[in-house]
């Protein structure tokens, strides 16, 4: 297994609330092969946050993991005793939040923030993780590093945070960065900045990244494979250019609007699908994009579509041999 | 940090000169004077009484005295007991109030505190609503009911404490708890409700993504700042503290500030009131600054705001 | 993939495929009643208070009692005694019961209704005994050895021969003799009636103050709040104390030194309320649409301020009520012979060692209540701002 980084089996989590059950993931499946950058998509609420918060079992209340495994250097997340477990996470595998205001305590120095991290995981002295944070702060472009260590997070700005959260994350060398919306808190040219700052140090570092994105332009522009998440299930996954160039599922091609262009340099926000997404405590028995679906049939109400397909895989009844010719929409593109 | 603590000094000194003005013309809206119970005062002695305590001088000018009086830290003497000054009579009472005061402080937060933390930890289970069930009697039942029911309880009829007095150590049982009850069992809820919603904070997840330690998750990034509200509370502890002690120490007997204010009242002892009162107003300031500075120590977003403000 | 029917390939129109329109969303108002009134303890709470408001005023018109009328004679009789059945030897039998804290003795009826004190021999001081005669027999009262014991002629002592709710007075009576239960209902009803309407007046006072410096802003605003700041400083109690001292103690006076005292946090959270409201859109155009200030303070502003007003002011009530009976016990609430609950405890203090049951009543009550209203506070809090848990 050595061409997989993170290999997640069957995922399902649910959260459990004075309304009932709702089912935040629904079995999802998927790899993380070395220094790639695995960019997950979906509309707010499709369950992204959540797939990559119980790899780490990082739930907040009430969230519990019902199934599945998600293996990581040999050993299984979501069975491994909780001490093992906290070893890896800030260790093996750094996390990144959307929002940079909320992530970092207010009431502790970024420097010390960096600092406990180092101490967690390494042998090291204090001094020793001090010049290491410095060290850290100077990779992710932070100027006067040295001085900086002792100011409080209300003293930064918000790219400037989350900068700290990227030290943070990277301070002992992840094999794996799981960056939930690292960008979505910031202001345009901030984004970029901190995105050209966390491809660069990707490379460099030759980590694997799990890249949380609504930014279609993002994706394009950072990520190697493309999972698109909805209502908990993976609708489609595929390389990149695959999916851009011929996206397989009506949910995927709704996403990027009508017609995709690679080359346009502007950004590209998820289009607004008419309709609003399922609503998880009382999951459809059928596609649960069959509601919002130009191209749905009374199949597609009755059975939850499979994913077809092998590199390139998509959920969605067309791709059946029996199905009506759609135009484009049929095949799923090795 | 020097120029916030000379605007909190300087607002205080407002404040004090707010209560004095208006304690003494309180005071002085009384109907008849301080003399008027005693009937049977002659007209001549009357006179010679006020004409003794400056009372014949025309409102205002009393009001100047007794300001200079106070900047000079001197409460006047009292009108009832000749001979007995208030600064006396408060020096009598005080170390027994502050003994009972500050041992109540430390029951608040020493059971108060860890109640919340058990009880936020074990959310909805047990142990959590036994200690709101708890709590909840705390609140609701009023400091004079506990200290009335434990001393016909634990003193009248079992006996394991004396029924008034601190002569013997097992006497500020009672005290100590009718006074602190209601407090820690406030102390206890608020300490809850903060650190459950400090525990939803992102910066704990951020701090268990970091793969520091239950412990240190708890200790070092959850409890720090969940305290920071009950730090807030301490002032109008300690200012509730003072005025429960007037029934407790009325209903133990105990030699205190608080007895004496209420005998003072019964007596109708008016520059005792005055003095004990200003006297009040002015510990609960220092106590509320105090708890403020540690407040700016402890939360360093303050700091910042407070100083440029 | 053959299981499949050909017709499931039908496209569906695009009516079919919308699922049902979710059912219409219940309003705040309907999501914040069921709320309430699916926590438990707030609906007892509710039925307790009403309960006990309707007992307070209502219950004393159904008493032969009032809660000033004094019989020395029947003072301090307990709700419930040990009976003892004598009898004269003409075949008449009389029921007593002893007193144990005042060595009285009381002929009951066989229902426990309290008929009379009775009169006996003169008192043998140094013997600590005292005779009574029923016809033929005599029955010593011995109290030389506590606890004091009735002895028959033959100096054998006289057993209880059962025990009795007390029927005439249900709650026993105080040390005048009073009716214990309609001094319990007179002094809810004084302690209610404070509680209300220094709560009101609270109220008033902190909607305005506070209405008026977050609706007018700025300077005026500072300088308000200033003040508020400066009044939060001051121990409240010791002015409610002082302005009980200038006013003297009286129903009327309490209720303007509670109500002039306590309505800080009303006006800060009015004003909280109202600034962050005024930043929204709606107020904005109802205030371009020319609406006067007060129109927008009370139809806009006002309305939708009202869920932690109403919060507030349930917890002001049993503070309210705290601080009437902390007034009354240290006596400088209500005067005698009214009673509200913190006079009742006190008096009851001073007899707490003979008779520690009339201590029962007046802290039972009062803290009962203030029971309610926290629940109530709590689960009003809970369905209006279900943010604030
Ligand atoms: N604490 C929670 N309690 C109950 N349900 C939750 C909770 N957190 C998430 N969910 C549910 O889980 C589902 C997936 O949430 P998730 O946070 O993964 O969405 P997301 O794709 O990350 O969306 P966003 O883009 O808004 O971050 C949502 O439908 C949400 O309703
Ligand atoms: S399965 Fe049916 S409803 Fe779902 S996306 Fe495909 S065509 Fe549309
Ligand atoms: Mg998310």
């Amino acid at each position: 297994m050595s061409e997989t980084v993170l290999s997640v089996r069957d995922l399902s989590t649910s959260f459990f609330t004075p309304r009932g059950e709702v089912q935040a993931v629904r079995g999802v499946s998927f790899d993380v092969r070395p220094g790639e950058i695995l960019g997950l998509v979906g509309e707010s609420g499709s369950g992204k946050s959540i797939t990559c918060m119980s790899v780490l079992r990082l739930l907040k209340a009430g969230g519990r993991i019902k199934s599945g495994t998600a293996t990581f250097e040999g050993q299984d997340l979501l069975s491994l005793d909780e001490d093992a477990l906290s070893d890896l996470r800030g260790n093996r595998i750094g996390v990144i939040f959307q929002d940079p205001m909320t992530a970092l305590n207010p009431t502790i120095t970024v420097g010390e923030q960096v600092i406990e991290t180092i101490l967690r995981h390494r042998r090291a002295s204090r001094a020793e993780a001090r010049a290491r944070a410095i060290e850290l702060f100077e990779l992710v472009r932070i100027p006067s590093a040295a001085t900086r260590l002792k100011s409080y997070p209300h003293e930064f700005s918000g790219g400037m945070r989350q900068r700290v959260m990227i030290a943070i994350a990277l301070a002992c060398d992840p094999q794996l960065l799981i960056a939930d919306e690292p960008t979505t808190a910031l202001d345009v040219t901030i984004q970029r900045q901190i995105l050209a700052l966390l491809k660069d140090l990707q490379q460099r570092l030759a980590m694997s990244v799990i890249l949380i994105t609504h930014d279609l332009g993002v994706i394009a522009e950072t990520a190697d494979r493309v999972l698109v998440l909805y209502g908990g299930l993976i609708m489609e996954t595929a390389p990149v250019r695959d999916l851009f160039a011929r996206p397989a599922h009506p949910y995927t091609l709704g996403l990027l609007g009508a017609v995709p262009d690679l080359r346009d340099d502007t950004h590209r926000r998820l289009t607004p699908i008419p309709g609003s997404p399922p609503d998880m405590a009382a999951p459809p028995p059928g596609c649960p994009f069959a509601p919002r679906c130009p191209h749905a049939m009374r199949q597609c109400l009755d059975a939850l579509p499979p994913l077809f397909g092998t590199a390139h895989q998509s959920r969605c009844w067309l791709h059946h041999p029996e199905a009506p010719k759609v135009a484009g929409l049929n095949e799923v593109a090795a | 940090m020097l120029g916030y603590l000379a605007q909190r000094l300087g607002m205080m000194a407002v404040t004090l000169f707010a209560i004095v003005t208006l304690t003494f013309f309180l005071m002085h809206a009384v109907p008849g004077g301080p003399f008027v119970s005693e009937r049977m005062l002659a007209p001549e002695i009357a006179a010679a009484l006020n004409a003794k305590y400056g009372l014949d001088l025309p409102v205002w000018q009393q009001y100047l005295n007794y300001l200079g009086r106070i900047a000079s830290f001197d409460l006047g003497p009292s009108f009832k007991y000749p001979g007995v000054s208030i600064n006396s009579m408060i020096a009598a009472g005080l170390p027994t109030t502050l003994r009972t005061g500050l041992l109540a402080v430390i029951c608040v937060v020493a059971l108060g505190v860890p109640l919340g933390i058990v009880a936020a930890l074990n959310r909805n289970r047990w142990p959590d609503t036994f200690v709101m069930f708890v709590a909840t009697l705390g609140v609701a039942i009023p400091s004079y009911v506990i200290a009335t029911v434990t001393l016909y309880l634990f003193a009248l009829r079992l006996g394991w404490v004396p029924t008034f007095g601190l002569d013997d150590w097992r006497g500020y049982f009672l005290p100590v708890f009718a006074l602190s009850g209601f407090w820690i069992s406030f102390v206890a809820r608020l300490t809850r409700s903060s650190l459950l919603e400090t525990l939803q904070q992102d910066y704990m997840t951020t701090a268990r993504a970091k793969g520091l330690r239950p412990g240190q998750v708890l200790f070092k990034h959850g409890l720090r700042n969940s305290l920071l509200p009950v730090v807030t509370v301490l002032g109008p502890v300690v200012a509730n503290l003072v005025t429960g002690s007037f029934v407790i120490e009325q209903i133990f007997a105990l030699p205190g500030i608080g007895r004496q204010f209420v005998l003072s009242i019964t007596n109708r002892d008016y520059t005792a009131i005055m003095g004990i009162t200003i006297f009040y107003a002015a510990i609960l300031m220092v106590m509320i600054l105090i708890v403020d500075l540690l407040y700016v120590w402890l939360d360093p977003r303050i700091k910042l705001t407070k100083a440029t403000a | 993939m053959t299981d499949i029917a050909p017709n499931a390939w039908e496209k569906l129109p695009p009516e079919a495929t919308a699922s049902a329109p979710p059912p219409p969303a219940p309003t705040f108002g309907q999501e914040a009643r069921r709320r309430l009134w699916a926590n438990k303890p707030a609906v007892i709470s509710i039925v307790f208070i009403v309960a006990l408001v309707l007992a307070a005023f209502i219950g004393p018109f159904f008493s032969p009692y009032t809660y000033y009328k004094q019989d020395l004679k029947l003072a301090n009789i307990p709700p419930a005694f040990e009976t003892y059945t004598v009898s004269d030897g003409a075949g008449e039998t009389t029921r007593i019961f002893l007193n144990a804290s005042n060595f009285n003795i009381y002929e009951v009826d066989g229902q426990g209704h309290v008929l009379g004190l009775l009169r006996g021999g003169r008192k043998d001081l140094i013997q600590k005994s005292q005779p009574f005669t029923f016809g033929d027999t005599e029955v010593t009262l011995d109290y030389s050895r506590l606890p004091a014991r009735l002895l028959a002629a033959d100096g054998s002592e006289i057993r209880p021969s059962g025990w009795s709710w007390n029927r005439t007075y249900l709650f026993g009576t105080d040390q005048l003799g009073r009716d214990i239960l309609v001094r319990q209902l007179y002094g809810a009803q004084i302690s209610l009636t404070v509680a209300f309407v220094a709560t009101l007046v609270n109220f008033f006072i902190g909607v305005f103050y506070g209405g008026i410096a977050g609706y007018l802003g700025g300077k005026v605003d500072a300088v308000m709040m200033r003040i508020v700041e400066i009044i939060s400083t001051i121990p409240l109690t010791l002015y409610v104390v002082l302005l009980m001292v200038v006013f003297d103690s009286g129903l009327l006076s309490i209720i303007v030194a509670i109500g002039s005292v306590f309505w800080v946090d009303m006006a800060r959270i009015v004003r909280g309320q109202i600034l962050s409201l005024k930043s929204q859109d709606y107020i904005a155009a109802a205030r371009t649409m020319g609406a006067s200030p007060a129109r927008i303070l009370t139809k806009h502003l006002l309305p939708n301020a009202i869920g932690p007003i109403i919060v507030t002011l349930t917890m002001l009530i049993p503070s309210a009520i705290f601080i009437e009976s902390f007034m009354s016990f240290i006596g400088l609430g209500v005067t005698p012979p009214l009673a509200s609950w913190g006079s009742l405890t006190s008096e009851a203090v001073e007899t707490l060692r003979a008779y520690p049951h009339q201590l029962f009543f007046p802290a039972a009550a009062i803290s009962l209540t203030m029971f309610a209203f926290n629940f109530l506070g709590d689960g009003l809090r809970d369905a209006l701002d279900p943010r604030m848990r």
